[in-house]
């Protein structure tokens, strides 16, 4: 066939039309059945989406950015009178082996008579009408690609890829194996009509399966659209915990807790909460959610994306979760890998983790850098003196109260920074509010370490000194600036038990995290009395009940007359007794002298 | 230039159903009549599994979201009745300046025309169609209802075969695509059935007869 002898200066433009349809061909069929080559969403508005590329103008039909593969078009298609033969194939299981089908077979080809008869009249004008021709054609083809049985099966594929049963690749090239009977038997044929581009015409054609339910495709859905919401805390407690929603459907549903959560909400039927542990002092536990990606919360939201079925079903959805993130970054991997609720070094109760225990050990065989905390822990509660020395352990901020919260952006070093933050935060907590509140206990521990402590300890007697102490304590919780220590004095039930806890908790060095967790734990489940404080005297019952939400609110103010007007009865009964006291001696004495 | 004409499958189907097929069919016929550079979009009906492309151009979808509102506000005037809607393409040409008229001439080359049956039960409010799929008791089951609807779904389907191949078919008469901007080349135009319709006002005329006390004109 000779092109030319009289299209010589139209060839390259019939080339050009012929290339680019068969381009475009190749790039509707693809892009509408061959779900990991579309590196984009159907969104389809012109307004908003970026601007098309030139290339991508042709036959006014813009899909958006071409397939690599289709790149190549033009080195295995060398001659474009060729057909080409696009097959997609579906590969599915058939009793456990995989089976690849034909499922569609598209034929495009510029139809070419070996003959060319000598052209007349006018060959641009012939190349509008084909090319106008093509554009319906396309949109048609397009149209059609949405109506066939092979789109629902790809649509499924695109949107829960890893928990189908079946994938869909295809095969270009310039020939093909005819079908056999059987297979041809179960297929249907629709022929585009051509369009002409004289001197031959341009061809669609395809062969399509009928219907695809004799195949067992499945894709499973249930799984990936689990989401946990009852984990312990709530998200407005924490203003960190603020997890992005669902990627690809799956929620983040695990990492409940960035500080200390109070223990009333703990659902003890899951085994992978770090709460387990809590309740047994366990800060290691507790701290795992941060092990191995503090990095991760600030940063992209899939890694949030740690199912916590606490079922066996978890090893299927973790590698699920892998198969759908092998494109992404490994990153991402790296973080999966490392889950946080492995409780390896802790001594949780083992009924709490008995559901998930394979994919415990499994876990933990992963998660090495889970275990390098528990040395941490020991040996940061070692550095947990109330001076805070030892800046050799390692590059630890110090721990005043503005760091933490910076500390979570660092990187490997900021991981050890931050557990170390952890294990001080379960004694210090109350003490960083306190010092966020008031302004004044920086250092609270190293401070009030011994003499305050001490002397509410020892002395029963004076009792005025120890509320005044106490009070100290109990600005923990109040929510206004402390006031001068002679005001704010006595808080009687919140004061001793805070002293107490502090007293307690103060040596971390000594106590095990543990306990200091321990102490938390009863301090916070103490924390309501301060509500019920007003009761305690009777002056205010009446108005006991409403009297707790104006008193938290207002705090210090609102206590402080009563525990002062108590504390000065109290004085007076003291220095009534005190005066009787004298006044009995003194008679005694006035009587020695006398006598 | 001849004026081809379409004329589609009848469609039987439920009020609640109208918008999604109507809007289903109109953009459907007109994404393969906009010959302007478009960004397909792909659309997933919500009461049956068929996906259709709409051009993705604002405007295009408000006037046909328009004129489907003004259909459905007919039907629920003239419940239990074939309705047609017209799609139809033209060209605009000057037509000669003659003595009584200097108007600028439609011609119009294509002509769709989407029948559908309507069925609408009487005593009960339209607002309930909508998002129901609870058998109602005059209509039966809730197994009629579902294979009414495959049945629907099925012929939405061989409806849109219809058109593709309607277009696949007939391309000579598809006049020049002028250089405007925007995905819409040609200028078109849906027609609804409305009070002035002859074959409506015919419609009338017999119920007038039958019953002898006109009935309410929209």
């Amino acid at each position: 066939m000779d092109l030319h002898n009289n299209v010589q200066p139209e060839l390259g433009k019939l080339e050009q039309i012929v290339y680019q349809f068969l381009l475009k061909c190749l790039h509707i069929i693809l892009d509408s059945r061959v779900p990991l080559l579309r590196p984009h969403d159907r969104s389809g508005d012109m307004s908003t989406g970026p601007r098309v590329r030139r290339s991508d103008k042709w036959f006014n039909l813009a899909l958006g950015d071409r397939p690599s593969a289709l790149d190549n078009l033009h080195f295995w298609h060398r001659n474009l009178m060729d057909p080409m033969i696009i097959d997609i194939i579906l590969v599915h299981e058939v009793d456990g082996s995989s089976v690849e089908t034909v499922i569609e077979r598209w034929l495009v080809q510029y139809d070419c008579p070996r003959v060319v008869a000598p052209q007349t009249g006018d060959i641009t004008s012939s190349y509008k009408k084909t090319y106008q021709k093509s554009i319906v054609l396309f949109r048609a083809l397009y149209s059609q690609m949405r109506l066939l049985p092979a789109y629902k099966i790809f649509r499924q594929l695109s949107t829960a890829s890893h928990t189908c049963n079946f994938d869909i690749i295809y095969k270009v090239s310039s020939f093909s194996d005819p079908f056999s009977r059987a297979e041809g038997g179960m297929m249907e044929e629709y022929n585009f009509t051509p369009v002409e581009a004289l001197p031959g015409r341009l061809c669609i054609s395809v062969t399509y399966r009928s219907t695809l339910s004799d195949f067992n495709l499945e894709c499973s859905t249930s799984l990936p659209t689990k989401i946990i919401t009852d984990y312990v805390g709530s998200p407005n407690t924490d203003p960190l915990r603020s997890f992005p929603a669902s990627y690809k459907g799956i929620r983040a549903t695990s990492f409940p807790l960035r500080g200390i959560a109070p223990p009333t909400s703990v659902p003890l039927e899951r085994p992978h909460s770090w709460t387990c542990g809590f309740h047994k002092a366990a800060p290691f536990v507790q701290n795992h959610p941060y092990v191995g990606s503090p990095p991760v919360y600030r940063g992209s939201p899939k890694p949030y994306d740690f199912p916590t079925p606490p079922t066996d079903s978890y090893g299927v959805r973790l590698q699920n979760l892998r198969m759908q993130n092998r494109h992404k970054s490994t990153s991402y991997d790296e973080h999966q890998l490392s889950p946080p609720f492995s409780p390896s070094p802790s001594p949780s109760p083992p009924t709490y983790f008995s559901g998930g225990n394979p994919m415990q050990t499994r876990l933990r065989s992963e998660t090495a850098p889970v275990t390098i905390p528990h040395s941490v822990m020991s040996k940061s509660s070692r550095n947990l003196s109330p001076n805070f020395s030892d800046p050799s352990r390692n590059s630890l901020p110090p721990l005043s109260p503005r760091r933490t919260d910076g500390s979570f952006q660092e990187s490997p070093s900021g991981i050890r920074s931050f557990r170390k933050l952890e294990a001080s935060r379960t004694g210090q907590k109350f003490v960083r509010d306190s010092k966020d509140d008031s302004g004044r206990f920086s250092g609270l521990l190293s401070s009030s370490g011994s003499p305050r402590i001490g002397f509410s300890r020892t002395s029963s007697r004076l009792s005025f000194q120890d509320e005044l102490d106490d009070g100290d304590f109990s600005c923990a919780f109040d929510v206004d600036d402390v006031d001068p220590p002679e005001v704010q004095s006595s808080q009687n039930a919140v004061g001793r038990s805070a002293a107490e806890i502090t007293s307690t908790s103060l040596p971390m060095g000594k106590k095990s995290q543990d306990a200091a967790v321990g102490v938390l734990v009863h301090m916070l489940r103490t924390a309501p009395p301060l509500r019920q404080d007003p009761s305690c005297y009777s002056s205010h019952s009446p108005k006991a009940d409403a009297e707790p939400e104006g008193g938290i609110a207002t705090a210090s103010g609102f206590f402080m007359p009563r525990k002062t007007a108590d504390a000065l009865e109290e004085l007076r009964g003291y220095r009534e007794m005190r005066d009787l006291l004298l006044s009995k001696s003194g008679n005694r004495i006035l009587n020695k002298h006398e006598a | 230039m001849n004026c081809e004409v379409c004329q589609l499958k009848e469609l039987e189907l439920e009020h609640f159903e109208i918008r999604e097929v109507l809007r289903c069919l109109l953009h459907t016929i007109v994404f393969h009549r906009a010959l302007g550079l478009v960004r397909p979009k792909d659309v997933d009906l919500e009461l049956f599994d068929v996906t259709y492309v709409q051009c993705g151009e604002a405007e295009l979808e408000k006037k046909i979201d328009e004129k489907i509102e003004q259909f459905v506000c007919w039907v629920e005037k003239h419940p239990n009745k074939k309705s047609q809607i017209c799609l139809s393409f033209y060209e605009l040409k000057n037509k000669q300046a003659s003595w009584f008229s200097n108007k600028i001439e439609r011609l119009y080359w294509e002509q769709w025309y989407i029948n559908l049956n309507v069925a609408q039960h009487p005593k009960v409010h339209s607002s309930k169609y909508h998002h129901s799929k609870v058998g109602d008791p005059g209509e039966g089951t809730l197994e009629d209802r579902n294979a009414r609807s495959a049945a629907l779904e099925a012929s939405l389907r061989e409806v849109l075969f219809q058109i593709i191949k309607f277009v696949n078919e007939k391309k000579d008469h598809v006049p020049p695509i002028p250089n405007l901007e925007g995905a819409v080349s040609f200028p078109y135009e849906i027609t609804i059935p409305s009070s002035s319709d002859s074959a409506f006002g015919m419609d009338m005329i017999k119920r007038m007869l039958q019953t002898g006390h006109p009935t309410m004109l929209s």
